[in-house]
């Protein structure tokens, strides 16, 4: 089912208050898990359980302080509800999410994917003096989308992002390419979707060709972006002495590891006892090179994490965002993940049908692998 | 660089490479003494964290041996350590690193000779290519 759901009021946002309102006042919602902004003035999540408190949520807030996915690893890790939680977040969280379900760390079952339209989000903190008390801010944001491609303070990751509509979801809205004034875009893929749907007034209809084209041109000039950055980033980044350069200012805090959604080992092998030596150890690790960088191992945290978590990273930058030291994680995880996923004609959080890279195989596949080159 | 011995890595899998090895020096074939073997139970178990800490550590080369493709005793073990290869090598490529220091091949427990030819031809590439570029440097 899809087509145009009518907003009146000029208030779209209001408009998607009132379908989470519905969805729990008719029990088929527990509660939905929501971007708000709280009366203090903090860009939050808020799991909402009461239809009467719905001006408290604010689900089109363009600002993220969280990778949602990490509190739905949190909420979801198993499950005795019998009605379901609806996820309504970015494309970016519920790709996280999708990874997390396959990774069995999220158990799908009480869950609903609510999918919303994101171009773009500013760092949670700070956010407060970009909004001011303007009640009308995330409306204004989606009402004036010409600025939205190239503006250029949203959070890198969000400029250089095309996944500006969500990939798998239960229930799609998109507000970009539309007049969301007027009306926005929903299409449910899924039963579950569809039970969402089921007694709104929707006007049944295939996708408008203005959206198509508006998320054409946004994938467009967004790639371009990210490829323009990713060719900078390669003069400064490669090779061995540009690589240690880059990471030279780590402090080992592991925030990038404890931040990310897709990061889901509940004790991380960095935090283990393998490495905590006692100080004759470390002294015989500093003989080997006669001075050794203490903290120690940082780039072999960051190369290791690499190789555990690239193919399910979805790209959302909050490991950056986190980093004390300011190190230029997202551009970098951006280029190492894109080039990783392609290997394996993969895109994280695309579909929940595809599995992981790292838990199939075929046979017949990357056979020059194994066998010496010319 | 005249005097410049490779510093090699082995991670041997127990039941193919690592028996190759044996039948290797059983038969008293000779062969470079750089490489250091470390016998694991499977080409699938050497996880990319002990590859990089013998790379970033300064180790001029890493060795993989696994089972040929099917023969694996826990029959996919060497499958999958294939595809962590690709995601390693693409990884490698990605941010600069010599992803041709680090080789994984298929030597089964009767390829004595494959196994002291493998040796001896990586223990060759790595003399051309010259030391770890990590050697020098501290603040890993």
């Amino acid at each position: 089912m899809k087509g145009i759901l009518k907003v009146t009021g000029r208030d779209p946002e209001q408009a998607i208050r009132d379908l989470c309102a519905g969805w729990l006042r008719s029990d088929r919602l527990a509660a939905v898990l929501v971007p708000a902004w709280s009366k203090s003035g903090a860009a939050l999540l808020a799991l909402i359980t009461d239809p009467e408190k719905m001006a408290d949520i604010s689900p089109l807030l363009p600002a993220m302080a969280v990778n949602a996915a990490s509190v739905v690893h949190q909420l979801a890790r198993s499950g005795t509800l019998t009605q379901p939680v609806g996820l309504l977040l970015r494309p970016c969280e519920l790709r996280a999410v999708v990874e997390l379900i396959k990774l069995r760390q999220v158990l799908p079952d009480n869950l609903v994917l609510i999918g919303v339209d994101c171009a773009g989000t500013y760092k949670a903190a700070g956010f407060r003096n970009i909004r001011g008390d303007d009640a009308d801010f995330a409306n204004k944001h989606v009402r004036d989308q010409k600025a939205l491609a190239g503006n250029p303070n949203f959070r890198l990751a969000c400029q250089l992002c095309e996944h500006s509509q969500p990939l798998a979801s239960d229930l799609a809205i998109g507000w970009l390419g539309m007049n969301p004034d007027k009306e926005l875009w929903v299409a449910a893929a899924t039963d579950k979707g569809r039970a969402l749907l089921d007694g709104m007034e929707i006007v049944a209809g295939d996708e408008p060709e203005p959206r198509q084209k508006a998320l054409a041109a946004l994938v467009e000039r967004r790639r371009a972006s990210a490829a323009t950055r990713i060719a900078e980033l390669d003069t400064v980044m490669m090779g061995p002495e540009n690589l240690v350069r880059y990471f030279a200012e780590c402090l080992n805090c592991h925030n990038c590891m404890r931040v990310c959604p897709v990061c889901y080992c509940h004790e991380c092998f960095f935090d283990s006892a393998t490495f905590e030596r006692d100080i004759a150890e470390q002294v015989h690790l500093a003989q080997r090179k006669g001075l050794t960088r203490m903290p120690s191992e940082t780039l072999l945290f960051h190369l290791t994490r690499m190789n555990h978590m690239m193919t399910s990273c979805v790209q959302c930058g909050i490991c950056e965002d986190s980093c004390p030291a300011g190190i230029g994680l997202t551009l970098l995880f951006k280029k190492v993940s894109l080039n990783a996923q392609a290997e394996f004609d993969y895109v994280s959080g695309r579909s929940l049908d595809e599995p992981l890279p790292l838990t199939t195989f075929r046979e017949d596949e990357f056979q020059t692998i194994g066998e010496s080159r010319p | 660089m005249a005097d410049f011995e490779p510093r090699i890595v082995g991670f041997l899998c127990n039941w193919c490479t690592y028996a190759g090895a044996d039948l290797a020096g059983t038969s008293r074939m000779q062969y470079p003494p750089n490489m250091r073997p470390i016998r694991v139970m499977c080409s699938g178990a050497v996880d990319s964290v002990y590859i990089l800490r013998a790379l970033l550590e300064g180790a001029d080369a890493v060795f993989i041996g696994g089972c040929h493709p099917g023969d694996c005793h826990y029959v996919s073990g060497n499958y999958k350590a294939r595809r962590r290869m690709v995601l390693f090598n693409s990884i490698m490529k990605s941010v600069g690193l010599d992803d041709d220091r680090v080789w994984l091949r298929w030597i089964s427990a009767a390829e004595g000779r494959k196994f002291a030819d493998t040796v001896t031809e990586l223990t060759a590439r790595i003399r051309d290519k010259g030391p770890s570029q990590f050697q020098r440097l501290w603040e890993v």
